[in-house]
């Protein structure tokens, strides 16, 4: 070997290195970036919070102050308020707006028997400040009997409303904002659309696959249907939201729904899913032996006996794999459920109204006018936590079930 | 004969069931099969009524709509020309980022790399197919418009915060990446050993015979892997809009312009569901298509141009 092609072939190999390595480097940023922006807002909180914040103004008819002791677990930075026994930070909201947050709330705070004093169905009914919440603007007369306004929206710090709370002898109105930032309805959402996009797509996707690999003939029947179902599995998923809003609708509608909602992206969904259904399906029926068939048969079962005794059951991990790659698929779906389940990100998901899953959401939080990074990052991390564990899961149960037919 | 009489009964009946299950399944894979047809029909039907005399509200030339380079909802002038340069211009450049560096990688996992970091190496590859377009999307805001912002800034240019072609195309070149590489994998694997075993014996390196032999055979599979990539940076829709900028006059050459693409256009505004606004994006989904079946067919064209002169 010259030298010239030790160095040439050195730079060939090297530059192989250097591919993967980039490689290796995008999945790291990816990972990287989404961790850094988002991992400080992944709590269970999240999981449970509404994504819109309520606003409530209250009124006190029976307001008395007391005297509260702070309690020896708040934080340094926790601003406390000894006649109203409430405590306050200042905080930033998703848009770098300034908030004075409601960190704790004595159980016996005056704040808490407040009645609702907006218009509305409401009107009258109890209710209380709570935690988390943004004290937006709270009118009170101080001790010199001067009606003073303090709050979010007067630029107050949380020093400087504690210091009012502490003066008040009266209490007029107080203004807050309930925390927002969930991804609840999301959460909902998304479990609702692949509870019902599998339930369709499943027994059609399976019924299917036991067409193509147990009855069809090699024919150019059965060949033209492989084709389109190969087709349809490389069309965007943006087409499939035409496609749901154009072909589905009709559906949706005769079942009297009249706008986008959860059923028609589960309609939608369940299209998208049925090639990898019958192809994960396949797969599997597949490697089934044929002598099990036979054997089967010749004891006297009839086709349709064999089909659900012997050849499904052998078929499982096979619908199993399929199952978790839809679900998998459809967390990450987004073009085509925009289309066919809207953007507005809903806190109380009904099947019959449009939706976000989580993937939407992080489209709909990052196609306004002020993207929330940190929120998509969150929602991005828990979405790749799903993902990814899925498709490990997937590898190792498809390996088991190649080990299973070789012994 | 009583017992015969009931044995038939019985047969019959067997045969009843698996008829009619026969028939279920066969119902199940023409629904799965017809799909692809109701898409192309119900879509087309649509897409077209905007041109039509009938159309409410009064037909929209489709010659402006076809040749216009303006795509402006607010003033109702829709032409997709120069959007459909634009996707072609932005997955090229994804292409050309993103297509040797499948290979090589593609490369280095079939052949060079040692057993165990081959299998890392799948993984990863795979990993990166899993992560959803929303996810690259976020990433592209956050990050590649910044690359390209502080990369137009060494040049003493601006950008619109770095949403732009380039970003586009970086974007598209890391989605479409796993695909193309797990395709050259899976055709540098099919190889026969018998050309790989018969270049060693004559006395080339290893390293020779992987880029002379292996990767020249493996080329349909390669470039089958490259249709599919294209098609996928073509359809490609919510990570594209966001770093797209959407730009309402075109076509972009620069890469430090917004840019606007089939997709982009088809989300970007997307609020009313009725309307010329909303059934003029049908059209450009039909666009969209002829764009995927037109490269498709031209690829396969080429592919067998160069494969014919190579014999």
């Amino acid at each position: 070997m010259t030298r010239k092609r030790k160095i040439s072939d050195w730079i060939l190999n090297g530059l192989t290195y250097l591919s993967s390595g980039i490689a290796v480097l995008m999945l790291f940023m990816v990972l990287q970036f989404v961790f850094a922006r988002g991992f400080s807002g992944v709590n269970l909180d999240l999981l449970s919070k509404p994504y819109w914040s309520g606003n409530s103004t209250i009124e006190f008819p029976q307001f008395k102050t007391g005297s509260f002791e702070r309690p020896a677990h708040l934080p340094d930075d926790v601003v406390f308020s000894t006649k109203l026994g409430v405590g306050l930070t200042d905080g930033l909201d998703a848009y770098k707006e300034h908030q004075v947050v409601v960190e704790y709330l004595d159980p016996d705070s005056p704040l808490r028997n407040g009645i609702i004093s907006t218009a509305g169905v409401d009107l009258g009914k109890e209710m209380s400040l709570s935690e988390g919440s943004n004290i937006v603007n709270l009118m009170l007369k101080d001790t010199d009997g001067k009606i003073v306004n303090v709050g979010a929206q007067r630029k107050s710090t949380a020093e400087d409303t504690v210091a009012a709370m502490d003066r008040v002898s009266e209490m007029r109105k107080l203004y807050f904002k309930t925390e927002g930032g969930g991804i609840y309805g999301s959460l909902i959402a998304t479990m609702y659309l692949i509870g019902l996009s599998l339930l369709i797509a499943l027994p059609i996707g399976i019924a299917a696959a036991i067409y193509l690999n147990e009855y069809a003939k090699a024919n150019k029947v059965t060949g033209l249907m492989r084709s389109s179902i190969e087709v349809l599995s490389g069309v965007p998923s943006i087409i499939f939201g035409l496609m749901g809003v154009s072909v589905l609708f009709p559906i949706t509608q005769a079942m009297g729904i009249h706008t986008v909602s959860i059923i028609l992206g589960a309609l939608t969904m369940a299209v998208v899913l049925l090639p990898l259904i019958i192809r994960q399906t396949e797969e599997s029926l597949k490697v089934v032996p044929i002598d099990l068939r036979y054997a089967s048969l010749s004891l006297g079962a009839t086709q349709t006996q064999t089909i659900f005794r012997v050849i499904l059951p052998s078929a499982l991990p096979g619908v199993l794999t399929a199952t978790l790659l839809s679900i998998s698929r459809i967390i990450g779906e987004s073009a085509a459920l925009i289309y066919t389940m809207g953007t507005f990100i809903s806190d109380k998901p009904r099947l019959d109204q449009g939706a976000t899953t989580l993937a939407v959401q992080i489209w709909s939080l990052m196609s306004g006018e002020q993207p929330n990074f940190e929120l998509s990052s969150t929602i991005s991390i828990i979405i790749l936590a799903i993902v990814l564990t899925l498709n490990i899961t997937v590898k190792l149960i498809s390996h088991r079930l190649n080990k299973k037919w070789s012994v | 004969m009583d017992s015969k009489h009931i044995s038939e009964q019985f047969q019959s009946r067997k045969k009843a069931w698996d008829k009619f299950f026969k028939g279920l399944f066969w119902v199940a894979g023409f629904l799965s099969a017809i799909f692809i047809l109701l898409i192309i029909v119900f879509i087309v039907r649509k897409g077209i009524s905007p041109f039509l005399p009938s159309y409410p509200g009064g037909a929209y030339p489709i010659v402006k709509f076809l040749t216009g380079f303006q795509w402006r909802q607010d003033s109702a002038l829709y032409g997709v020309a120069f959007i459909v340069i634009n996707t072609v211009v932005s997955a090229l450049g994804a292409l050309l980022i993103s297509f040797p560096i499948s290979v090589l990688t593609a490369l280095f996992i079939a052949k060079i790399a040692p057993k165990q970091l081959s299998k890392i190496m799948t993984t990863i590859v795979e990993l990166l197919a899993a992560i959803p377009s929303v996810v690259y999307g976020v990433f592209a805001a956050g990050v590649i418009v910044r690359w390209v912002d502080s990369l137009a800034g060494s040049f003493g240019l601006s950008t619109y915060g770095g949403n732009s072609l380039m970003a586009v195309s970086i974007l598209l070149a890391i989605m479409v990446f796993p695909t193309m590489t797990s395709l050259a994998i899976v055709a540098i694997n099919a190889v026969p050993k018998e050309l790989t075993e018969g270049s060693l014996a004559l006395g080339a390196t290893k390293t020779q015979t992987n880029f002379r032999v292996v990767l020249t055979s493996a080329k349909s599979g390669i470039f089958a892997g490259l249709i599919l990539g294209l098609g996928r940076a073509f359809g490609e829709a919510t990570a594209v809009s966001m770093v797209a900028g959407n730009a309402m006059i075109g076509p972009t050459f620069d890469p430090f312009g917004i840019t606007r693409t089939l997709t982009s256009t088809m989300l970007a505004g997307l609020k009313e569901t009725q309307g010329l606004d909303y059934d003029i994006r049908f059209s450009v989904g039909i666009i969209l298509m002829i764009v995927i079946l037109g490269t498709n067919l031209l690829i396969h064209f080429v592919k067998r141009r160069i494969g014919g002169s190579m014999q």
